[in-house]
């Protein structure tokens, strides 16, 4: 039989519950901004990928291929300790004088993502007929304008899917930043454990809190399309 | 879905079933393995650390484990465990004993049973040079730290102004430590001493007289294991008899060695 007492008074109030509540917090401001930039990154890196120009369109590659096959633990550790082997002495005091680790792991996390992201975004782009692209840039739109108002509407349509796959991923993923100190909710889960040892109520209200995070990114998203983009699903 | 519900909630249950220790006699089933399995830290010297040349973990607390398994005429087997990891791995019997420099304190004592004290260090800090005088120079900065150690624990109440990082292990911390993003590194002080000694440029960073807590170690076991906890407590006694347990010391870190340090403790029943 089992032969341990649980206790999830230790994770459901009082100030181990608080912690947990801060690590939510920080998880949450962690994949939220990370989001947001890894998309934004993602489109610039996907147009550059698919530009006529062809130093612009190499160097998007390489990007693409580096980011999407390091490890992103090798990555976080990369931007908070190795950034220092690079950096001038000034821009590592300051650095060091700021919430640094935070911004290490947004950096990281954005970075990896926006490789993925770009890579979705440029096969919905090439699932855009190419006779559009020519009409617009026949009807005197550049190139970029052609991208803007013209393909990527119809594109990030096609692929609202497999983004939310890599937001998904993203929330997840966030629980790395713990390796460089990073207060998120996996962390706080474990400080909770090393002082209670009641690790299995921390951790099954951890999980609990990342599944309600990929629900809510879910939910967002589907609202997302049927208001915005008026798919409905088929019934 | 309900099928595919209660499938679930079985599965996890029975795993769960399959994960509890018995009540276990340690002692006993060691012997009849023929093999005493110990949770060992592999990256901190002089306690347990990976030897360059011969490609095992050795030290303080791997010398403590193989008198054991001689007395008990079996072999032993090394398994590397973390501050935050040892516990769990202890209770779930992946390993008969944590021997990794384990502070005993009431709390971890209600979840597993201690031996007599084999080590006796107090915590503290690691800084740059001349920049650590008093407690009072600590406050309201960053300090690097080992995730799950009592060392957390205790910096937290000794310097509440103070920003705890915590790493996944020491060498981290103190590479935090050089590059400047931690401000002092903090743990016992045998423990700094084996980081200090390996740091790359040791010569810009020292340990100040600066002290918040008395660490005793023990070795750790499973709860109400009495027959293997007295036999430890015996052959450690007996070390301490015979001399051995102070030979231990002084080779990793005696006057021969870059610790200098001085025994200060003795291993007695009741401690």
């Amino acid at each position: 039989m089992l032969n341990y007492q649980f206790d999830w008074s230790t994770v459901t109030s009082g100030k181990y519950f608080e912690w947990l509540a801060s690590g939510v917090k920080v998880t949450l401001q962690l994949s939220a901004l990370s989001i947001v930039l890894a998309f934004i990154l993602g489109l610039l890196i996907a147009v550059m990928r698919m530009s006529n120009n062809r130093p612009v369109r190499w160097i998007a590659h390489a990007y693409l291929e580096f980011f999407r096959n390091t490890p992103l633990l090798v990555q976080i550790f990369f931007w908070y300790f190795g950034s220092y082997k690079i950096l001038p002495t000034a821009v590592n005091d300051w650095l060091n004088s700021t919430n640094f680790e935070f911004a290490a792991a947004v950096i990281a996390l954005t970075i990896y993502t926006s490789a993925f992201i770009a890579e979705d975004i440029r096969s919905g782009v090439l699932s855009i007929p190419k006779e559009q692209m020519e009409a617009a840039r026949s009807a005197g739109f550049s190139y970029l304008r052609s991208m803007q108002y013209i393909i990527l509407p119809q594109a990030v349509r096609l692929t609202v899917p497999p983004l939310v796959n890599q937001f998904l991923n993203l929330a997840k993923n966030s629980s790395l930043a713990m390796t460089i100190g990073v207060m998120e909710l996996t962390y706080q889960a474990r400080q909770v454990e090393s002082y209670t040892f009641k690790g299995f109520e921390a951790f099954t209200a951890a999980t609990v809190v990342y599944v309600a995070i990929s629900l809510v990114i879910t939910a967002l998203v589907n609202i997302y399309n049927e208001k915005v983009l008026n798919i409905h699903k088929a019934a | 879905m309900k099928k595919l519900v209660t499938l679930f909630m079985v599965t996890v249950l029975a795993s769960m079933a399959a994960k509890t220790v018995l009540a276990a006699d340690t002692l006993a089933d060691v012997k009849k393995k023929g093999v005493l399995v110990a949770g060992v830290k592999d990256s901190l010297p002089p306690f347990g650390y990976v030897d360059e040349k011969t490609r095992t973990i050795v030290g303080y607390d791997i010398d403590f484990i193989n008198a054991i398994a001689k007395k008990l005429g079996v072999r032993v087997e090394l398994k590397p465990v973390t501050s935050a990891s040892r516990m769990p791995q202890l209770q779930e019997g992946h390993i008969d004993i944590i021997a990794a420099t384990m502070t005993k304190n009431p709390e971890r004592a209600k979840q597993v049973d201690f031996s007599h004290t084999y080590f006796f260090t107090g915590q503290k800090f690691i800084a740059k040079k001349g920049t650590v005088k008093s407690l009072k120079d600590l406050e309201g900065k960053k300090i690097g730290t080992a995730k799950g150690s009592t060392s957390e624990q205790n910096v937290k109440k000794a310097l509440p102004t103070a920003t705890v990082l915590s790493f996944d292990d020491y060498p981290q911390a103190l590479l935090a430590l050089e590059q400047g993003k931690v401000f002092a590194v903090t743990t016992d002080e045998a423990i700094l001493a084996g980081i200090l000694a390996k740091a790359p440029n040791k010569a810009r960073f020292e340990i100040p007289r600066v002290q918040i807590s008395d660490e005793p170690y023990g070795l750790g076991m499973r709860k109400g294991d009495k027959h293997f906890v007295d036999f430890v407590n015996k052959t450690i006694l007996d070390m301490e008899k015979s001399g051995e347990a102070a030979r231990i010391f002084n080779k990793w870190f005696g006057p021969t060695t870059q610790f200098h340090l001085h025994r200060n403790f003795k291993i007695t029943a009741g401690k």
